[in-house]
């Protein structure tokens, strides 16, 4: 597998385009764009403008009708299932919008999952996972299951998870989304901390306040394409 | 249709959404309705064919209540038509000129046949019915009856008469059955005078029914007036119909215990299983109900798209299911019909409409229920309703799991069943079912052969020199000397390969207290090694004492340890009653040595030899040897034993039928179990992808899903196999008149069960792997995006 991407990438996107079916527009035509190592880049658009099937294919949860997808120096858009859900689990965190925690598992074993999905030692992973809930301010919830707690608790879960692994790319999709706006802040806070430690993060969001606040760069698609790119705050 | 009720059912067709958008639910009912009709139209086609089927047959082909020997040269033809004109006589066929002959096929001996010279197969009486060939039209030519076991041959072979001077050959043309056994075979008339030995005396049969010939009483009544009307010393043997009976009805009554445990397991996998179905489906359909009744979907609209989603593929299952059933049956009454001698068996038609009828009725049943509750649902609840497990069910399980050094995925998988508990108890109920059926299968299958091996005594007496079997050459009325007996024992004894050997007679004793005539088996030597099943006691051991059968103990109300009095005709001897043994035969029967049943031991009354062999030794081989060194001209020859006959192999081909088709209907019960489940937990799916759990590892948390309720349904399918085994073989034994050996049912050693009890696993794995395969390849964002 050969690396796609220039030096100091660590995603690359090339001619990407991604159409659900055939007779129809496709959801990105031929998107190319770059994202450096410990870089945040926001992207915006409205509803439906391909900004999440970017962030899959990026993910490896999707895979593109065309183009190239390399992230942390391997080409993904080539790779079977089960390779694919390796590299996922090894270099690649996400955070959803709904933050998708699996309600009979304890916040711990959430957190936890990703780390036993790759293989990694017991000891090791749950040391990771006390770090991280400790980090996120959510360790006094370690034994308790999301569905008691609050939304922002449980984005920090989802964000914990997210990391445990200790990802190259960290991709969030929409991750204030379906927060207040003090919570929204919160998180918002969070994730700055955590490119503000050289975390790559990749954010999907349709808020340019937040992306203004937030990233170091601004992508932006309208109707699949690339329609330009802007200047974050980080930056 | 007025146009109101089209406007009333174009709702109901929006929000069933049409068969395609639930293809593999309605393809699951669709083949557990096709396995439970088919199941149940074999099973019902099996009892009606084994409920008197003796009876039917004797309808059918007009049976003969009494079949007369007479000898035609002691009265004139007038006086023998003049019989048909008797009072109670309904209908008469015949005089029928009969030869007996002995044959051999292929340069081996065949056996004695009774050859009856008839015309055509059809009749008043005794409507014989051919199931191969044609019947005979030339000399040479004979039909065999199918009840005396073709013996290998086949339409085209040749049997050569022995016996007589000069060669003369039948050709096999056809087979026939005979639902009275009225002969070995057939010929046309004007054959018989050639085929008859020299000196020996001419031979008739009349075949008779009577207006009155239900009892035993009646039959002896008319066969004295057919006598008295003949001239004394005419007949000279008779035949009643209840002897045929006993011949035919006490195997296919055997069968009906199993096949009605078989029946029952599968109508309840079919109620579990199709309620099941039913419930998940209206379960996985709730979402799309409440959405319609809140745009304003009625009640009775909604029970209406229930009922029409579940009824229509549960309708194409039973049509499709009743089809399989009768195609299924074919073999089987074949088969059966052959053993019971009836021409040609179907499936009646009011088990072909009984059976679907009955299973989409419970279909429909089994879906009211829910159906009602959606309809009564408000569109709130509707949409609430069914989409995930009851918060808290499981958890403590899933954190148990989380501490055990066990595989995620495992772990993971495990767990889960406890989630949805009432979902997890019906599918542990199907397996369970799926997996007593096997081994219950098994278990069956193992009896009836110790059955069979202990009945036939096929195992410990490989060969029998006989003269009234295949291989001898006396003929009727006639006895082999005792010159040419000793011969056989001097062969016998000459010969490296005997390991044992032992004369056997047989007559009818008196036993007071028992009516009629007691059948007696005496043996000239060491018997124990003969292997007859001991139920109770033990096998004789001591001058003194005998053996019995149950029914034996049934009729004369003794036990075991008791004695009792036998009459041999020249002696009345007090014995001891030292076992039970299995004997399968409604008449009292007795078994001892010569010494303890004197009188017995007589050249008319010497049946057979019953020969062991050494080990290594070739049966065919010995079997020519013994032949070679008793000539062609000997009245006794060996043969090989018989295996268990047509019973067994019915049996056995039913039990295999069945257990499959319980089986299949398991696994289809877990596979939609699994499957139900997987749609639940399609989001969650999605979220262990993108977290990155591989497809190896979603196989195999979702065989896990089932594993849990697969190892308690082994638990409890074991025992119940076991005890269902045990229930089923004595029942058995119960309509064949005999108890039965412990033996018969201990066919279960632990490591055995063990092994057989991992079907349950078998029978999950295989339902679960085809849903854990759809949700190993399903692409993650895909299952994502399902809410």
């Amino acid at each position: 597998m050969s690396d796609q991407s220039t030096p100091g990438e660590v995603i690359r996107v090339d001619g990407v385009t991604k159409a659900y079916q055939s007779d129809a527009l496709p959801a990105l035509a031929d998107v190319s764009m770059g994202v450096a190592a410990g870089e945040v880049v926001a992207v915006m658009g409205p509803s439906g403008s391909g900004k999440s099937t970017l962030l899959n294919l990026i993910a490896g949860l999707d895979r593109p009708t065309a183009g190239t997808v390399t992230v942390a120096g391997r080409r993904i858009d080539t790779l079977g299932e089960s390779a694919l859900a390796r590299f996922r689990a090894r270099h690649v965190g996400i955070i959803f919008q709904f933050f998708n925690l699996l309600d009979d598992l304890t916040v711990e074993d959430n957190v936890l999952l990703p780390a036993q999905l790759a293989g990694a030692s017991r000891r090791q992973a749950r040391a990771r996972a006390g770090e991280l809930l400790e980090q996120m301010g959510i360790a006094s919830f370690r034994d308790s299951y999301p569905a008691r707690m609050s939304g922002g608790q449980r984005q920090r879960v989802a964000i914990a998870r997210a990391l445990v692994n200790s990802p190259e790319v960290l991709l969030a999709d929409e991750p204030t989304g379906a927060l207040d706006t003090a919570t929204g802040q919160e998180i918002g806070r969070l994730l700055r901390s955590l490119a503000a430690g050289g975390q790559t993060l990749v954010l999907v969001t349709h808020d340019p306040e937040m992306a203004a606040r937030y990233a170091a760069r601004v992508v932006h698609i309208v109707d699949g394409r690339l329609a330009g790119a802007g200047v974050g705050a980080l930056r | 249709m007025s146009r109101s009720l089209v406007s009333w059912f174009g709702p109901v067709r929006t929000a069933t959404g049409g068969l395609l958008r639930h293809k593999v639910q309605a393809i699951v009912i669709g083949m557990v309705l096709l396995v439970s009709t088919a199941s149940a139209t074999l099973g019902l086609a099996l009892l009606a064919s084994g409920n008197a089927p003796f009876q039917h047959a004797f309808a059918a082909q007009n049976g003969a209540d009494l079949a007369v020997t007479v000898n035609p040269a002691h009265a004139t033809a007038a006086q023998l038509d003049a019989t048909r004109a008797l009072h109670g006589i309904t209908a008469a066929a015949g005089p029928f000129a009969e030869a007996t002959v002995q044959t051999q096929q292929g340069g081996q001996p065949f056996g004695q046949l009774t050859l009856a010279g008839r015309a055509s197969p059809g009749g008043r009486v005794d409507d014989a019915v051919l199931t191969d060939g044609h019947w005979p039209d030339a000399p040479g030519q004979v039909v065999l009856d199918n009840a005396s076991g073709n013996g290998g041959l086949n339409v085209g072979n040749t049997l050569t008469i022995t016996g007589r001077p000069g060669a003369r050959s039948l050709t096999v043309v056809g087979f026939a059955n005979s639902v009275t056994d009225t002969a070995d075979g057939w010929v046309v008339p004007a054959e018989i005078g050639d085929l008859q030995a020299p000196g020996t005396p001419p031979s008739a049969q009349l075949l008779y029914r009577f207006a009155s010939a239900g009892s035993a009483a009646q039959v002896r009544a008319d066969l004295a007036e057919v006598t008295g009307a003949l001239p004394p010393g005419t007949v000279t043997g008779s035949y009643p119909w209840q002897s045929a009976e006993s011949q035919t009805t006490s195997n296919g009554a055997i069968m009906e215990p199993f096949v009605v445990a078989f029946a029952l397991i599968g109508l309840a996998m079919a109620v579990l299983i199709v309620a099941n179905v039913v419930s998940g489906a209206v379960v996985a359909g709730y979402h799309r109900i409440g959405v319609l009744k809140s745009i304003g979907l009625t009640p009775a609209q909604v029970v209406v798209a229930y009922l029409s989603r579940v009824g229509l593929p549960a309708l194409a299952g039973c049509v499709a299911g009743v089809v399989a059933g009768n195609v299924l049956a074919i073999p089987v009454l074949r088969q059966s019909a052959e053993a019971y001698g009836v021409g040609q068996q179907l499936v009646p038609l009011w088990a072909s409409v009984l059976a679907p009828a009955g299973l989409l009725a419970l279909t429909m049943l089994a879906a009211f229920g829910p159906a009602l509750r959606a309809g009564r649902l408000s569109a709130t609840q509707a949409i609430a309703a069914g989409r995930a497990p009851a918060t808290g069910r499981g958890y403590a399980v899933h954190r148990l799991m989380a501490r055990l050094r066990l595989p995620r995925p495992v772990g993971l998988g495990l767990a889960a069943p406890f989630a949805r508990p009432a979902r997890t108890a019906v599918s542990l109920a199907a397996i369970a079912f799926g997996a007593t059926a096997v081994i219950f299968a098994f278990g069956l299958h193992s009896s009836l052969g110790r059955a069979a091996a202990a009945q036939t005594l096929s195992a410990t007496v490989p060969v029998e020199i006989q003269a009234d079997g295949p291989g001898t050459g006396a003929g009727p009325g006639q006895f082999p000397d005792a010159g040419q007996d000793a011969a056989v024992t001097a062969a016998l004894r000459a010969q490296p390969g005997t390991a044992q050997q032992t004369t056997v007679y047989q007559n009818g004793v008196k036993v007071p207290g028992l009516p009629g005539s007691v059948n007696a088996w005496a043996f000239g030597g060491g018997s124990s090694w003969l292997g007859y099943g001991v139920i109770a006691g033990h096998w004789s051991d001591a001058p003194g004492q005998v053996d019995v059968n149950t029914a034996f103990l049934t009729a004369s109300g003794l036990s075991v340890g008791d004695t009792a009095t036998v009459d041999t005709g020249t002696a009345q001897v007090t014995v001891h009653i030292a076992g039970e043994v299995f004997y399968p035969d409604s008449t009292p029967t007795v078994f001892g040595s010569t010494r303890t049943l004197p009188g017995l031991a007589t050249t008319a009354n010497l049946s057979q030899w019953d020969v062991n062999l050494r080990p290594g030794t070739s049966t065919d081989g010995y079997v020519q040897a013994v032949n070679n060194a008793l000539g062609g001209r000997s009245p006794w020859a060996a043969t090989t034993h018989k295996d268990g006959g047509k019973f067994y192999s019915i049996a056995v081909g039913l039990i295999g039928t069945l257990s499959l088709m319980v089986g299949i209907a398991a696994g289809l019960g877990v596979l939609n179990t699994v499957l139900m489940t997987t749609r639940d937990r399609v989001h969650d799916l999605g979220v262990f992808k993108a977290l990155g759990m591989r497809p190896g590892q979603v196989l195999t948390m979702v065989v896990c899903w089932i594993a849990v309720p697969a190892v308690i349904a082994g638990a409890i399918a074991a025992p119940a196999a076991v005890a269902l085994n045990s229930a089923t073989v004595r029942a058995m034994a119960g309509t064949a008149h005999t108890g039965v050996p412990a033996s018969f049912t201990q066919v279960f050693p632990p490591s055995r069960l063990a092994l057989l009890a991992l079907a349950a696993l078998v029978i999950a794995a295989a339902g679960a792997l085809a849903p854990a395969s759809w949700a190993a390849r399903a692409r993650p964002v895909v299952a994502l995006r399902t809410e």
